[in-house]
């Protein structure tokens, strides 16, 4: 069973998740805040504990969304988080109209991306292909995230809340595609043509300046 | 997907958009199959829906439908509709006053596995769409054709269904282009054959011309294959043969102009492509 404490530390409610798993945490959550309704309505809450550490990022909004069920207020400011293991994806098919892909860490697809299909990332998006498809990379906030393709022709591309769809005037036939990437920057998304010499690595860039 | 012996294959027909020619292809090539030698079961699935009996020309001699068979009120045998100028040809017709979902893909399943007891080749008729009846369809087969006419909106759906059938663990998928007009693709005007094998990377079993001869001989319920005369319906034979294991070249697509064709005449001869 889920171990979870709950003490009052500065005017705030703090869940300290100790051991367990998603649902485990979730049914225990229910099971005390149902017991006990007004106790915690209108509480601030704060997320603590290494149980985190092994949830995904799909777990803990289902938890939060619970709080907010019971009428609480969530004050992390930003969760601490350490991944021990990867999460990237490593696809080796082409993604077809109508497939949906989904991973907590980068996606990396050694083929096509169809058009009317979806990549979703909590990081980077890599295509050794043709995109079509819609790809949103950095879906949990990420705004470092990138998109890359070897021929980036998307419907769409969303970088943690910002959205860029394909202009009428893309060229989608061209003759010879170079490998570009999309990125964000002050709220939009600017394509670049990738250049081995220049850093992909926004986060190292940004450490630079 | 290895070839039993004593077992015959079941080939579903399929492309997700309607109107593309499924139930024409399942029609001609089952025919051309059947004159060849082979024994054929086609099986109509497009329940509520049924085209098949009246592309084959055997609508007045339905008698059951699957939905009875496998309800038991007849037996599969009893169901089977023979084709009389074609002695190796059954069919088993779908039903018109139920619909999709008083079948399951479990019950096709079974219905497939006592036909390919008997016959050579089941070719199973998909309906349009993704739905139960798609399910049914595909639950059977043991390998696919995914018929398509070279236009967006039927790539998009092919592309579609191809994913599906991916899911659903078939690692025999085959396209058939359908309706390809060579003028049209020639000045630009209509995806070329390139083009459509380039974005759904499978491998291409056949390219059918656009031929008004398909029209008429639907209407008059025989199959397009007893035309010499017809390109569309050499194609249909071609792709016949390639089921059957042939190694046949693919049809030169010709211009339906009168010089086109006195030249055409000429490359006959010639070795093709």
């Amino acid at each position: 069973m889920a171990n979870i404490k709950i003490k009052g530390i500065n005017n705030n409610l703090v869940l300290i998740f100790e051991e367990g798993r998603g649902e485990e945490y979730l049914q225990a959550l229910r099971d005390k805040f149902s017991a006990n309704p007004q106790l915690f309505q209108g509480s601030p809450v704060i997320f603590k504990g290494k149980g985190l550490n092994s949830l995904s990022f799909e777990d803990i909004s289902q938890l939060q969304q619970l709080c907010l069920e019971y009428g609480m207020i969530l004050n992390n400011i930003e969760l601490n988080i350490n991944r021990s293991y990867s999460k990237d994806l490593f696809i080796h098919r082409n993604v077809r109209s109508g497939q949906k892909i989904h991973s907590e860490g980068s996606v990396i697809i050694w083929g096509d991306v169809h058009e009317s299909s979806e990549i979703i990332s909590g990081a980077d998006i890599i295509v050794l292909g043709k995109l079509e498809g819609i790809a949103h990379a950095g879906f949990y906030g990420n705004t470092r995230s990138i998109v890359f393709a070897l021929n980036l022709c998307p419907g769409q591309i969303r970088i943690a809340n910002t959205l860029s769809s394909a202009s009428a005037e893309q060229d989608k036939k061209a003759k010879d595609p170079v490998p570009e990437f999309a990125y964000l920057e002050d709220n939009s998304i600017y394509i670049k043509a990738y250049n081995a010499k220049e850093n992909l690595d926004r986060n190292q860039n940004l450490n630079w300046q | 997907m290895e070839k039993n012996q004593s077992k015959g294959e079941a080939i579903v027909v399929t492309s997700g958009k309607g109107g593309v020619g499924k139930t024409t292809t399942v029609a001609n090539l089952s025919t051309s199959l059947a004159e060849m030698g082979y024994k054929v079961a086609v099986m109509d699935l497009d329940i509520g829906l049924k085209k098949l009996d009246l592309i084959l020309g055997l609508e007045n001699r339905v008698i059951y439908d699957i939905v009875q068979v496998i309800e038991g009120e007849c037996t599969l045998k009893q169901a089977l509709v023979k084709d009389k100028r074609f002695p190796g040809l059954s069919m088993l017709p779908a039903a018109q006053t139920r619909n999709k979902d008083d079948i399951t893909p479990e019950q096709v399943q079974q219905v497939c596995e006592s036909l390919k007891e008997e016959f050579d080749y089941v070719f199973l008729d998909c309906p349009a769409g993704i739905e139960q009846g798609f399910k049914n369809a595909i639950a059977a087969a043991d390998k696919a054709i995914v018929v398509t006419n070279p236009e967006i909106s039927a790539v998009r759906d092919a592309d579609r269904i191809i994913g599906m059938l991916e899911s659903a663990q078939y690692n025999d998928i085959n396209l058939l282009v359908n309706r390809v007009q060579n003028d049209m693709v020639k000045s630009g005007n209509m995806m070329s054959i390139e083009d459509l094998t380039e974005h759904l990377c499978i491998n291409l079993l056949g390219i059918v011309p656009e031929d008004k001869n398909v029209l008429i001989s639907t209407n008059k319920g025989e199959p397009i294959i007893l035309n010499q005369r017809s390109q569309a319906a050499q194609a249909f034979n071609n792709i016949a043969h390639r089921i059957s294991g042939e190694d046949v070249p693919f049809l030169q697509l010709e211009d339906v102009s009168f010089w086109s064709k006195l030249r055409g005449l000429g490359r006959s001869f010639l070795p093709t492509r």
